[in-house]
C-alpha cells in the first residue's frame, strides 16, 4: 500500500455513509438525508485539497489487489479525474441539500434506503472518476450501474418506474459487460491495466494499436461508453429513466453518471485515439445523438423529458469532439452542462411540487408565485440557449472553433459544412426547446393542475439555493472568461494533457460568432413557428422509436426463455432423470471416440473369476430383477435398498472400507426417506407404457448400462495403472502434505476442499428450500 | 412414529451408541476409515431412529436447519482463515500441541473443514426428515 491515504478516504466516505444511513434510516426518520450533502461535502473539501500538491503531480494511491493478474488498487487524482470528482462530490452536495427538502417523511426505512443507495452511488462514481486501474474502473462503474437501478426504482410502487429502472440496468449492465472484454483485451495485448500507463507509455500504445484485436477492444469498450451515455442507439433508457425523484434525475441523468461514458471517452482518447475507426465512428454517433436528442426535446411537453432529450443531445456533442479529437475543452462542456441542467432539473422539481404537474399543456405562468425559481430558470436557460456572458455560450463557441478548425476533416469540405450545418440546426432546436421550457412554463396566463391550489411547497431556501448556487455557477463560469480564470481551469482540469485552450467570452474569431448569430436567429424562427414545426414532426416520424424496438427485443427474449424452459424444465423427475442419463452417456460414449480413451488396451481376464464374485453378480442380477418387477413402491424401494447392499458387499471384496460405510449408510438412510415421502406419491404404474415408450426406455437403460460397462473396464486397465497418474500422487502425498493416512478423507477435505465447499453449499441450499418450500405451504393451507 | 415398546427400547440403546461411533468415525476420519460425511450421515440415521420411535415432536424442538447454516460457517471460515493470513484459500495446515492429561495433539486444520461437513450433513438430512414427517398425512 503506497500514496496518499486521502484517495482511497474520498471514494470510501460515501460507503460509511451509505452504512450509516441505512443503519439508522428508521430511528432518524427523515433528517437522516443530512449524511448525503455531509459526506458529499467532505469528499468535495477531501478533493480540493488534493489539487493544492505542491509539486503539481498528481497524488497516486496504490495497493496490489491483483499482483498475479498485474491488477493493482490505483487511484489517480489527475486533472480530469480531479474534476469529475469535485463535480460529482459538489453537485452531490447540492442535491442533498436540495433533497432534504424535497423529499417528504415516508416512514419507516424507506428514506435510509434512498439515501444509502444515493451516497453509495456517489462513493462509485469518485471510484470512477478517480480509477487508474481499468478493471478498477469497472468495478465502480458497475456498481453505479446497480445503485442507480435501485434510485430510478425508488417509486417501485409504479409499473413505469419499475420498467425505467429495469431498462436502464439491463442497458448499461450489457454496456458494462461488453466493455470489461474490452479492458481484458486491452490488458491482455498490452500487459497492463494502468489507465496513465496506456495513455503515455508510446511502447504500449504502438503494441496495441499494431494487434489485430485494437479494434474489437475498442468496440466493446466504446459499447460500454455510448451505453452509459446514453448515444444513438442506446439513448431510450435515459428518458424513461425520469420516473425517478428529481433529486435522483438530477444527480445522475444530468450531472453525474451519464457523464461517465463521456468521461471514459475521454480517458480511451489517448489510448485509441490514433486507431482508424476512433475518429468516423465517435463522431458519426455523437452527432447523430446530438442531432436527434434536441431535435426529440423540442417535441416534448413534459419538462423532465425535455430536459432528457437536451441532456441526450448534450453527451452527444460531447462524443462528437472526442470524436474530432477537440479534447481540450471537454472539462469546460461538461461543467457548462452540469451547471445549466442541474439548476434547471431542480427547478422542474419544485415546479412540479407547487403545480402538481409538469406537463407545459397543463402548466404555465408560474413566475408571479415562483419568483426566485423563475429567475433561477431564466439565468440557467439563458446559459442552455448559449447566451453571453453564460458558460453554455463558451461551450457553444468553443464546439463551432473545434469544427472549424478540426484537422479530422482534412480536405474534404463538403464533410465539414454538411456537419456543420447539422450542429447548428440542432443547436437551434435546443435554443427552441429552451424557449418553450422557460417561457412556457414562467409566462403566459397563469395556470396549474385541478388540484394544485392546496400544494404544500412554496419556494423554501432549502428547494432554490441549490438551483441558485448552479445557475450562478453558470454565470461565473461566463463572467470568469473576461479574465483568464475559466481559461485557466479549463485548461488544468482537460483530459488532453498540457492543453492551453483559448477560452475568452468577447470572440476573437469571426466564424463562431457568426454560426452562434445563425443558431440563435433560426431558434427563434423555429420557436416562432413552433405550432407548425410541431405538425411537420409529426408528419416526418416514420422511424420506429428506439425503445419499442428494445422493447420487443426483450419481450423475444423472454418469450424464447420461457419456451425453453417449459419443454426442459417441464417438472416431470423421470424426464429429468433421463435428459442426465442421456447426456452423461452421450459424454461416455464421446470420450471414447474422439476423447483419446480407447478400448484396445483393456483385458478382460477370467482367470480371476471367483466363487463369491460370481454369487455375488448372481444376486445383484436377481434383486433387480426384484425392483424392475415391483408391483408397489414400496417393494421397489425396499428392492433398491437391497441392491444397494450388494453393492456394498462388492466394495468389501475390494477392501474399500471407506465406500462400504458410506453406502450403508446412504442406503439406510435414503430408504428412510422414501419411506416418509411414500404416502405423497402419485399411484405407482398406474398403465402400461405403449411399445414405443417401452423401446425408448429400454435403449436408455441399455446404453447407460453400456457406458458403466465401459467405464468399468476402462478405470481398471492399465492406462489407469501408469506410474504417473493422479491417484498415486494423491495416495503418496497424503500423509506428507496433509497429515493424514486416510486419502479418501484427505482428498475430499483438502486436496479437493474447494469441491466440497461447493458441494456442501448445495446440500445446505437444499435442506433450507425443502424447510422453506414445506413450511410455507402448511402456512398457506393453515 | 411406530408406537412399539421393543423399538423404544431397542432405540434407547442404540441412539447414543451410534452418536458415540458417529463421533468417533468423526475423529479418526484422517487417518482412518470415517470422515465428517459419513459420520454425518451415521448421527442423522441415530436421529431418524430415535424419530421413528418417540414421534417427532422431540426432534422437532431442535432448529436443524441453523446447524447446517453453523456448519457452513466453520468450513467456510477454515477456508478463509489462511487466506486472511496471507496464505491461498482452503490452504491447510497440522496444529501440533500439548493438552493437559490428553498428551500430544496432532490435529491437521481440514478437521474443522471436516466438522462443518459432518454438521451440514446431520442438519440437512434431520431438518429433510423432519419437515417431511410434519406433512399432513
Amino acid at each position: 500500500m503506497t500514496g496518499s491515504a486521502q484517495l482511497p478516504a474520498i471514494v470510501a466516505l460515501p460507503f460509511v455513509a451509505a452504512v450509516i444511513a441505512l443503519a439508522f434510516g428508521r430511528v432518524v426518520g427523515r433528517r437522516i438525508g443530512v449524511v448525503m450533502p455531509l459526506a458529499a461535502g467532505s469528499c468535495f473539501v477531501l478533493a480540493l485539497r488534493l489539487l493544492g500538491a505542491p509539486d503539481g503531480a498528481p497524488a497516486v494511491f496504490h495497493y496490489d489487489w491483483m499482483p498475479a493478474l498485474q491488477v493493482g488498487f490505483t487511484l489517480r487524482a489527475d486533472g480530469f479525474g480531479s474534476f469529475f470528482a469535485l463535480l460529482v462530490s459538489g453537485i452531490g452536495t447540492l442535491v442533498g441539500i436540495y433533497a432534504l427538502a424535497y423529499l417528504d417523511d415516508l416512514g419507516g426505512s424507506r428514506l435510509g434506503r434512498f439515501y444509502g443507495a444515493l451516497t453509495a452511488f456517489m462513493g462509485a462514481m469518485l471510484g470512477v472518476a478517480l480509477a487508474d486501474d481499468l478493471i478498477v474502473l469497472f468495478v465502480f462503474w458497475e456498481l453505479t450501474s446497480l445503485t442507480s437501478f435501485v434510485l430510478i426504482g425508488f417509486w417501485y410502487e409504479d409499473e413505469r418506474a419499475r420498467q425505467g429502472a429495469v431498462t436502464a440496468l439491463l442497458v448499461t449492465a450489457l454496456g458494462g459487460l461488453a466493455m470489461v472484454a474490452g479492458f481484458v483485451i486491452v490488458g491482455q495485448v498490452t500487459g497492463t491495466t494502468s489507465i496513465s500507463a496506456l495513455a503515455t507509455d508510446a511502447h504500449a500504445q504502438r503494441i496495441l494499436l499494431r494487434s489485430p484485436l485494437a479494434v474489437p477492444a475498442l468496440l466493446l469498450v466504446l459499447l460500454g461508453a455510448f451505453t452509459k451515455s446514453a448515444q444513438v442507439p442506446f439513448h431510450f433508457w435515459l428518458p424513461g429513466a425520469m420516473v425517478a425523484p428529481t433529486p435522483v434525475s438530477t444527480y445522475l441523468h444530468a450531472a453525474t453518471m451519464v457523464k461517465a461514458g463521456v468521461f471514459l471517452l475521454g480517458r480511451m482518447l489517448p489510448v485509441f485515439g490514433a486507431l482508424w475507426i476512433w475518429g468516423p465512428l465517435v463522431t458519426v454517433v455523437g452527432l447523430a445523438t446530438f442531432w436527434l436528442g434536441n431535435y426529440r426535446a423540442f417535441r416534448e411537453d413534459d419538462l423532465k423529458g425535455l430536459l432528457a432529450f437536451t441532456t441526450v443531445a448534450t453527451l452527444g456533442a460531447a462524443t462528437m469532439l472526442y470524436g474530432l479529437g477537440a479534447a481540450e475543452l471537454d472539462a469546460l462542456q461538461l461543467l457548462s452542462h452540469a451547471t445549466y441542467k442541474g439548476a434547471l432539473f431542480l427547478v422542474v422539481g419544485i415546479v412540479e411540487h407547487a403545480a402538481h404537474s409538469r406537463d407545459l399543456r397543463v402548466i404555465g405562468g408560474l413566475r408571479t408565485r415562483l419568483p426566485i425559481t423563475c429567475a433561477i430558470a431564466v439565468l440557467a436557460g439563458l446559459s442552455m440557449a448559449g447566451i453571453p456572458p453564460l458558460g453554455g455560450f463558451l461551450a457553444k463557441e468553443g464546439a463551432y472553433a473545434a469544427l472549424l478548425a478540426s484537422p479530422a476533416f482534412g480536405d474534404a469540405l463538403g464533410l465539414r459544412v454538411a456537419c456543420i450545418a447539422v450542429v447548428v440546426l440542432s443547436n437551434a432546436f435546443l435554443f427552441a426547446a429552451t424557449c418553450k421550457l422557460v417561457l412556457g412554463a414562467f409566462f403566459g396566463p397563469h395556470r396549474t393542475a385541478a388540484d394544485a391550489h392546496h400544494a404544500s411547497h412554496g419556494e423554501t431556501p432549502g428547494l432554490w439555493v441549490p438551483p441558485a448556487v448552479l445557475a450562478l455557477g453558470a454565470l461565473a463560469l461566463g463572467l470568469g472568461a473576461i479574465g483568464s480564470a475559466t481559461e485557466h481551469l479549463a485548461g488544468m482540469f482537460s483530459s488532453a494533457p498540457g492543453a492551453h485552450p483559448h477560452v475568452a467570452l468577447v470572440p476573437t474569431h469571426a466564424g463562431p460568432l457568426l454560426l452562434s448569430l445563425v443558431t440563435i436567429a433560426l431558434g427563434a424562427a423555429l420557436y416562432a413557428g413552433r405550432a407548425r414545426v410541431a405538425r411537420l414532426q409529426e408528419a416526418a416520424s416514420v422511424w420506429p422509436e428506439a425503445q419499442r424496438i428494445w422493447d420487443g427485443v426483450i419481450a423475444a427474449t423472454t418469450a424464447v426463455a420461457t419456451r425453453f424452459s417449459e419443454r426442459w424444465q417441464n417438472g416431470s423427475l423421470h424426464w429429468y432423470f433421463t435428459a442426465i442419463l442421456v447426456f452423461t452417456t452421450g459424454l461416455v460414449f464421446f470420450a471414447l471416440e474422439w476423447g483419446g480413451l480407447s478400448l484396445q488396451d483393456a483385458t478382460v481376464d477370467l482367470g480371476n473369476l471367483t466363487w463369491y464374485g460370481l454369487a455375488l453378480a448372481g444376486l445383484l442380477l436377481a434383486t433387480t430383477y426384484a425392483v424392475v418387477r415391483a408391483t408397489t413402491r414400496l417393494a421397489a424401494a425396499i428392492g433398491l435398498t437391497a441392491v444397494g447392499f450388494m453393492v456394498a458387499l462388492v466394495f468389501v471384496v475390494y477392501r474399500s472400507p471407506d465406500i462400504v460405510l458410506t453406502q450403508i449408510l446412504i442406503e439406510t438412510v435414503s430408504t428412510i426417506f422414501v419411506l416418509l415421502v411414500l404416502y405423497f406419491m402419485p399411484t405407482f404404474r398406474e398403465r402400461r407404457p405403449s411399445v414405443g415408450e417401452r423401446t425408448w426406455k429400454a435403449g436408455v437403460s441399455i446404453a447407460v448400462g453400456l457406458s458403466m460397462f465401459v467405464l468399468v473396464v476402462l478405470a481398471t486397465g492399465p492406462k489407469f495403472r501408469e506410474p504417473k497418474n493422479l491417484g498415486l500422487e494423491y495416495l503418496a502425498r497424503s500423509l506428507a502434505d496433509a497429515g493424514g493416512s486416510n486419502a479418501v478423507n484427505v482428498i475430499i477435505v483438502d486436496f479437493r476442499a474447494m469441491d466440497t465447499q461447493g458441494e456442501i453449499t448445495v446440500l445446505v441450499v437444499v435442506g433450507l428450500c425443502v424447510y422453506g418450500l414445506l413450511r410455507a405451504r402448511r402456512r398457506a393451507s393453515e | 412414529m411406530i408406537d412399539s415398546p421393543v423399538l423404544r427400547t431397542a432405540t434407547r440403546f442404540a441412539v447414543p451408541i451410534t452418536v458415540v461411533i458417529s463421533a468417533l468415525i468423526f475423529w479418526q476420519g484422517h487417518n482412518f476409515p470415517g470422515g465428517g460425511f459419513i459420520a454425518g450421515v451415521m448421527a442423522a440415521s441415530a436421529g431418524a431412529m430415535y424419530l421413528l420411535a418417540f414421534g417427532l415432536a422431540g426432534a422437532a424442538r431442535v432448529q436443524w436447519w441453523r446447524i447446517s447454516v453453523l456448519g457452513l460457517l466453520i468450513s467456510v471460515s477454515t477456508g478463509t482463515a489462511p487466506f486472511l493470513r496471507g496464505y491461498t484459500f482452503m490452504d491447510h495446515g497440522i496444529l501440533d500441541f500439548h493438552l493437559p492429561l490428553l498428551g500430544h495433539q496432532h490435529v491437521p486444520t481440514a478437521t474443522f473443514f471436516d466438522l462443518g461437513v459432518y454438521m451440514i450433513v446431520l442438519g440437512t438430512l434431520m431438518t429433510i426428515f423432519v419437515e417431511l414427517g410434519l406433512e399432513e398425512r
